[in-house]
């Protein structure tokens, strides 16, 4: 019964402890941001995508996948403010949906690459050694492929949906992640903090989470949002390869590789979807640069 | 600094064997089989097992790895006891089709069939075509009774067939399926090897991809390296100026334009190219396909928007790190000591910040090479020009593994070795790494 | 132009920065001269506007900085508001500049001679060829070893000492009438910053250079200086000639700063400490009234409503103080007050208990040097080590302290970091409490790891910035159980108490701690565990010296009250004659010496901590200064010289034998080891 009032507490000042931290943590970042208008403006251009994305019904008067045979590409009118594309599609409304897609599997596919990253790039960093020489040559290798190789290959052996795209991202991404987690452990594991951990006899994993995870977050934040950026990037470019979401998914890429062989015929299909993936990648890149940068000022 | 040459080429090496594992893994082990994607979604099982067979995928993945990097055809001379010979052919549907023959010790070129349970020798003559003798007496004795014989049949394989042997061969030919019995039991699928220049045969272009491939790595060699031409020294420029007057308003200038450039998609780029020169202006062609070999030469313009594309991100990208590289010199103890040593500066510029603010960039531009490789395939597909990576793109898309493995390991082994040189002229430019 | 005017005339000098917020003035109505010939040594902390005022001479304050008021007049003429062209041509040839970090200061990707020669290139218009030759020459008056080979390297070829040579060299190629040096021997060790020292004063003889000398360290002030300014958050409080300003201080500040240097003369228990409490006010945040009043312990209600001015107080000697001149009777015993006995009766060290509460015996701590061939990995090369600590043996008794002293890369850290158990032991053994700890710290008990605790030496990596000060002391009690968990923040205030913080620490995070708070909170956290010996790695030498005297005087506290046996690694031997009772002293991995702190502190001793002694800057002038120094630089210790390891440097290298032989160890008598071929006779009465 003792024990588990002592447990009680001890989970709870621990639970209220992280609240603290992320509520700091917030604040901070709050602090950043608003102090760079590079950073400022790319967050009003992001968050602007991520309004239509979420409130894409709301503010569009079709479905993305209706089509009208009697009104194939149009200029835009005030009932397709965007016009419509060669199966008579509402431009506009593929592009709030087409947001959906990006904006989802974006993030979706970061997280996981962090989450291999991680894993990888903790013991590399903190044991060095063999481990790290092991990871690190799998880690070569998988990066000397340029990205788009990868991702081509990788989607040709297990075709194109939601799922695999997330996952060849992922593949992507996680080499990079795994080598700046471990060039961060490998700093921060000299601190004097992370000896005097060891001098209470903590664990290796313990001093990983407790120690040198929590010290990193700053530039692996930084670094989460760019990815964002570059996962929304990769995500339209293979769409645009034909390697993305199968049609008639509304995706940004496979509107533009749709389209862009009738351009001279009806451009709006092509340039909605073109102008929505570089201001999406755009705002994104400069929310994280203006952090990046105003984060450095700090040190 | 020889040591460090030799120590660099050898984890190359390394890294470029288990990049091949990789790509041999994802392309060949990955789920989808490779003869399914050969035959489509109508053929029955038997026929997908007899095509496996056929393809030696049924062989140990280890083994088939090992034949796909280093060939088959020493492992084939070991069953037949001959040595093995690639000719070019003349003859047949295949325009210049590798043919694989054994060499008897008397010179003869040989091949092997199996009709109605009979042996026969094809022995090639001097015009190109064959004789046909009967050939029984070379059955073998077997440990198990059966009589067998090991030689290379008609579609460039080594195969053992059984005496009696009631198997069937399926074959996928222009005509549609082919039945054969009396099929071998097992086959080698005789090839050189991707380390000794042969790749297979493209299942798309039904031609050795070695040979489709070599126009494609000129062709992206010319845009690759125009593109390098143009963006390196535009965008050093850019970033040298930003750097030098950081903070002010042509600062904030390159700086935006930098980083819409870098950030934008390739293929983004491209189109709203397109639409600016080619739909709205008219001035320049929105498409490079090739009409003939030599069109390059004759219409140079072709080339423009392709380079342009391919340029406007990387200068974006390296004016960046060339800036932040420059703003970072400047502010070093090493240039105060410059300038209160009393140089002018244009000296302390040249003297002093130049060299030292291109090392950052040399050693990140060197870890942009795959980024900029993966922009080139994007840019050949946007206005369809015939480059390496349109050809591993419409490979990936055809599911033509040969073509993806062969495209996939000269793409890496352009990228690895451009870090390689990279490394190198880094090594130079700095004597931290010269004298050590 | 004659000798009588001043080189330089500082006239209240304003200097302020530009930040987001507003403008603040980092320094504020600094005045002095120098004249030919003469060195000005400008001191103070860390953040009290030094170096800031030496740039504004030259106009180099960054972009956000610049010359508020006042006048910088050099050989009579205004050179504020010079344009860049017209500063340029006095820069680097009439004014050069020495600066503290010599590694940074030099463009890496430049061969040495073309670094020198630009400067006479370009402002005395030579060619190449004769611009080499003047180099060299220049780097020959400097002294530098091998000065041809020197002239075609880069600077990472360089050692500290060679490259700072070079520094020198360099700011002497033009024949400067002013020489601004901005804390050049800080980044070097205490035997190369002695030698570089000799140079300055010799150059400064030979050449008559006026020289103003930006430095935090009294004893290097003292011995090169002819003046002195004390700075305090960015204004002159004292400015006096040296012998006058280190026999008759007048400011509170200048003579806190004396009174809290530990004594490398003085013995352990003889005196303590008396640190400035407080901390630097931040220019942005300047207290109204006497800037130092705050922390003044004479401050009475006037200093906190005026600013006092500068006031000369006798010819050459000025204040700025109100009470400068009525508290003559304070000042009188203002160096010996206190000199008595620590407050809190120190435990007899004499009659205390003989055992061994650490035995380290042949410890051995190598580090495998990565293969340099490809053959390596194949183990086609023979594996070679860094010897980082080789041999080591001493034991230390309860309640005592062990000084390990030596410079740096002699192996002390290392050495310390294996008795705790955070580098592997390559060979020998660790006894610790009767018990063998000669095993990484995962495999030792939970009770030995409680016993044997660390103070670091950086207070920015202490604490982890993630977590406040209580969570992190209370981390420590949680995981040995030291209290009940409904007890733990009691106790984890009652620790911070102990070192001298309120319980309002409790909640703060690292980053709202000043340095030396965050070393007590890294003292606090290691005494949680109550431990039997605490190895303290440099706990002071990144703190300024009025912070590290509140430090050492915790540190002896603690081990008053609780008799806890501490090991202190130190480069900086005051500090080690203030606080150990034993000392061994370091060099490439081995131990050249060991014994009470007496006997090593007094011949006969060994050649290197005779050196060592030599080289210490003492803050008083008057102190007889040895011309012992130590030429070349510490071999490396992947290939260490045969024979004894100090033979290479050895001022009193007697011959062959100390080539070939190692030394075997010398009883001293009261386990005072030499490890030295020079008979006692030799030892006692060096002669070289």
């Amino acid at each position: 019964m003792a024990t588990e009032n002592i447990s009680m507490t001890k989970s709870t000042s621990r639970f209220v402890l992280t609240l603290r931290g992320i509520w700091k943590g917030l604040q901070e970042l709050a602090e950043l941001i608003f102090a760079s208008p590079t950073a400022v403006i790319g967050l009003v251009v992001v968050l602007a995508w991520v309004f239509v994305a979420i409130f894409a019904p709301l503010i569009t008067t079709y479905s993305p996948l209706e089509q009208d045979y009697k009104n194939i590409n149009q200029k835009p009118t005030a009932a397709h403010v965007l016009g419509t594309d060669n199966l008579g599609r509402d431009v506009w409304t593929r592009v709030a949906y087409g947001a959906r897609t990006i904006l989802s599997l974006g993030p979706i596919s970061v997280f996981v690459a962090f989450l291999i990253g991680l894993a990888l790039g903790l013991p590399a960093g903190y044991y060095q050694g063999w481990v790290d020489e092991l990871i690190m040559r799998i880690l070569d290798a998988l990066m000397a492929f340029p990205t788009i190789l990868l991702y081509m290959i990788i989607i040709s052996a297990v075709g194109a949906s939601p799922f695999n795209v997330v996952i060849a991202i992922a593949i992507g991404g996680a080499p990079g992640i795994a080598r700046l987690v471990r060039a961060l452990t490998m700093d921060i594991r000299t601190r004097e903090y992370v000896a005097a951990a060891k001098l209470r006899g903590d664990s290796d994993i313990m001093i990983m989470l407790r120690e040198i995870l929590p010290n990193s977050r700053g530039p692996l934040i930084v670094d989460f949002l760019l990815r964002i950026g570059y996962a929304a990037f990769y995500i339209g470019t293979l769409g645009f390869l034909g390697l993305g979401l199968p049609p008639p998914t509304p995706d940004w890429g496979g509107m533009v590789q749709e389209g862009h062989g009738r351009m001279s015929a009806n451009i709006w299909p092509v340039l909605s979807a073109t102008m929505a993936i570089v201001t999406l990648v755009i705002g994104l890149n400069m929310f994280a640069d203006g952090l990046r940068e105003e984060s450095m000022r700090y040190q | 600094m020889a040591r460090y040459i030799v120590r660099r080429l050898l984890t190359m090496l390394l890294t470029m064997i288990l990049v091949s594992m990789l790509v041999f893994a994802i392309v060949e082990i990955a789920p989808g089989n490779v003869a399914r994607n050969i035959l489509g979604a109508y053929a029955t099982p038997e026929q997908e097992a007899s095509m496996s067979r056929q393809l030696g995928l049924t062989r140990p993945v280890s083994i088939r790895y090992i034949s796909w990097l280093f060939g088959s055809d020493w492992q084939a001379k070991g069953e037949i006891g001959l040595p093995m010979a690639q000719i070019i052919s003349e003859q047949g549907l295949v325009k210049n089709a590798r043919e694989w023959w054994a060499v008897a010790p008397n010179g003869e070129h040989l091949q092997w069939t199996v009709e109605e349970g009979k042996l026969y020798k094809l022995v090639l003559l001097a015009d190109g075509n064959t004789e046909k003798i009967l050939d029984e007496s070379s059955w073998k004795a077997g440990e198990d009774g059966d009589e067998y014989f090991w030689g290379v049949d008609t579609a460039n394989r080594a195969a053992k067939w059984v005496k009696g042997s009631k198997d069937i061969e399926y074959r996928l030919d222009y005509s549609g399926w082919v039945e054969s019995t009396g099929a071998p039991v097992e086959y080698i699928p005789l090839s050189k090897g991707l380390i000794r220049g042969d790749a297979g045969v493209s299942l798309r272009y039904q031609a050795p991809v070695s040979e489709v491939i070599g126009r494609r790595i000129l062709n992206s060699f010319i845009l690759a390296a125009l593109a390098i031409v143009v963006s390196i020294p535009t965008a050093v420029i850019l970033g040298l100026i930003a750097g030098l007057n950081e903070g002010k308003l042509i600062d904030r200038i390159i700086s935006i334009g930098g980083l819409i450039t870098a950030g934008s998609p390739d293929f983004a780029t491209g189109i709203l190219l397109i639409m600016v020169f080619a739909i709205w202006l008219k001035v320049l062609p929105g498409a490079a396909v090739f009409t003939s070999a030599d069109a390059l030469w004759k219409n140079p313009n072709l080339l423009v928007l392709p380079v342009l594309t391919a340029s406007l991100v990387e200068i974006g990208y390296v004016l960046r790190i060339t800036r932040s590289s420059v703003v970072e010199v400047m502010n070093s103890p090493y240039v105060r000591t410059a300038i209160l040593k009393g140089l002018t500066y244009r000296q302390v510029v040249t003297r002093h910040v130049l060299r030292n603010a291109m090392m950052a960039p040399i050693t990140v531009i060197m870890l942009h090479v795959n980024w900029f490789i993966g922009g080139l395939v994007v840019v050949e597909s946007v206005f369809g020009y015939p480059g390496l990576g349109s050809f591993i793109l419409n490979a990936a898309l055809f599911k033509d593994v040969y073509s993806i493995e062969a495209g996939a390991m000269v793409l890496i082994l352009l990228a690895v070795g451009t870090q390689l040189i990279a490394d190198l002229i880094y090594s130079l430019v700095n004597p931290r790494i010269r004298y050590s | 132009m004659d000798d009588s005017s001043p080189i330089l005339s500082v006239k209240n000098l304003a200097v302020t920065y530009k930040t987001r917020k507003r403008d603040i003035d980092a320094v504020r109505d600094v005045s002095f001269d120098i004249y030919r010939g003469e060195n000005l040594g400008l001191v103070g902390e860390s953040g009290c506007g030094k170096s800031t005022a030496a740039y504004s001479i030259v106009n180099f304050l960054g972009p956000n900085g610049r010359v508020k008021s006042g006048e910088i007049l050099f050989k009579g003429e205004q050179l504020r508001n010079r344009s860049e062209a017209d500063l340029r041509k006095l820069r680097g040839a009439d004014i050069s500049m020495v600066y503290q970090e010599p590694m940074s200061a030099l463009n890496p990707s430049m061969q040495i001679r073309d670094q020198l020669a630009e400067s006479l290139i370009a402002h005395r218009g030579f060619n190449q060829k004769d611009a080499f030759a003047e180099s060299l020459e220049a780097l020959r008056k400097v002294y530098m070893p091998d000065a041809e080979g020197v002239m075609q390297r880069y600077p990472h070829q360089l050692s500290g000492g060679q490259q700072q040579r070079v520094l020198i060299a360099m700011a002497m190629l033009n024949n400067p009438s002013l020489l601004i040096m901005d804390e050049p021997t800080t980044a070097l060790d205490v035997t190369v910053e002695a030698a570089v020292l000799d140079l300055i004063a010799e150059l400064q003889k030979k050449y008559n250079t006026a020289t103003l000398y930006i430095s935090h360290n009294l004893g290097v002030v003292a011995r090169v200086s002819d003046k002195v300014a004390v700075m305090y958050a960015g204004e002159i409080v004292e400015l006096a000639p040296t012998r006058e300003i280190f026999h008759n201080p007048m400011h509170p500040y200048t003579m806190g700063l004396m009174r809290c240097l530990p004594d490398v003369d003085a013995p352990k228990g003889t005196r303590t400490l008396h640190p400035i409490e407080g901390r630097v006010p931040s220019p942005a945040n300047l207290p109204a009234g006497c800037i130092f009043a705050p922390r003044c312990q004479h401050a009475e209600p006037e200093c906190l409503a005026g600013h006092p001015h500068l006031k000369e107080i006798s010819p050459g000697h000025q204040v700025r103080c109100f009470r400068a001149w009525d508290w003559t009777a304070v000042k009188e015993n203002w160096k010996t007050e206190d000199l008595v006995p620590l407050k809190e009766s120190c435990p007899d060290r004499n009659g205390n208990t003989e055992e061994n509460v650490l035995n380290v015996k042949n410890a051995k701590v190598y580090y495998p040097v990565p293969f340099k061939t490809v053959g390596g990995l194949f183990g086609m090369e023979k594996r070679s080590y860094v010897r980082a600590s080789d041999d080591v043996s001493f034991s230390v008794k309860r309640g005592r302290t062990l000084g390990i002293v030596g410079e740096s890369g002699c192996g002390k850290s290392t050495i310390a970091k294996a008795i705790v158990g955070l580098e592997p032991l390559f060979g020998g053994q660790i006894d610790f409490l009767n018990v063998d700890v000669s095993k990484p710290l995962n495999k030792r008990g939970i009770d030995t790891i409680r016993d044997l605790q660390m103070v670091f030496q950086d207070p920015n990596g202490v604490l982890n910035p993630s977590y406040s000060v209580g969570d992190q002391i209370a981390f420590s009690l949680r995981r040995f159980g030291t209290v009940p968990p409904d007890q733990i923040r009691a106790e984890v205030e009652r620790l911070l108490q102990a070192v001298k913080l309120d319980e309002s620490y409790y909640n703060r995070l690292p980053r709202q701690l000043s340095g030396g708070e965050k070393q007590r909170v890294g003292i606090a956290r290691a005494i949680s565990t109550n431990p039997a010996m605490v190895v303290c790695d440099e706990p002071v030498s990144a703190l300024d010296v009025s912070v590290q005297a509140a430090v050492l005087n915790l540190l002896l506290e603690i081990q008053n009250t609780r008799n806890t046996t501490m090991i202190l690694i130190s480069h900086d031997l005051s500090s080690v004659r203030f606080f150990a009772d034993e000392v061994a002293v370091m060099y490439l991995g081995h131990i050249m010496e060991i014994g009470s702190c007496e006997s090593i502190f007094q011949p006969p001793n060994h050649p290197y901590t005779t050196a060592l002694l030599a080289a210490v800057p003492r803050a008083d002038p008057d102190a007889p200064h040895s011309n012992i120094r130590l030429s070349g630089h510490v071999p490396s210790a992947v290939k260490p010289p045969s024979g004894c390891k100090f033979n290479t440097r050895c001022p009193f290298k007697i011959g062959a034998i100390c080539e070939q032989e190692e030394p075997s160890k010398r009883d001293m008598g009261a386990g005072h080891l030499i490890y030295c071929h020079l008979t006692p006779e030799d030892l006692k009465n060096k002669i070289i």
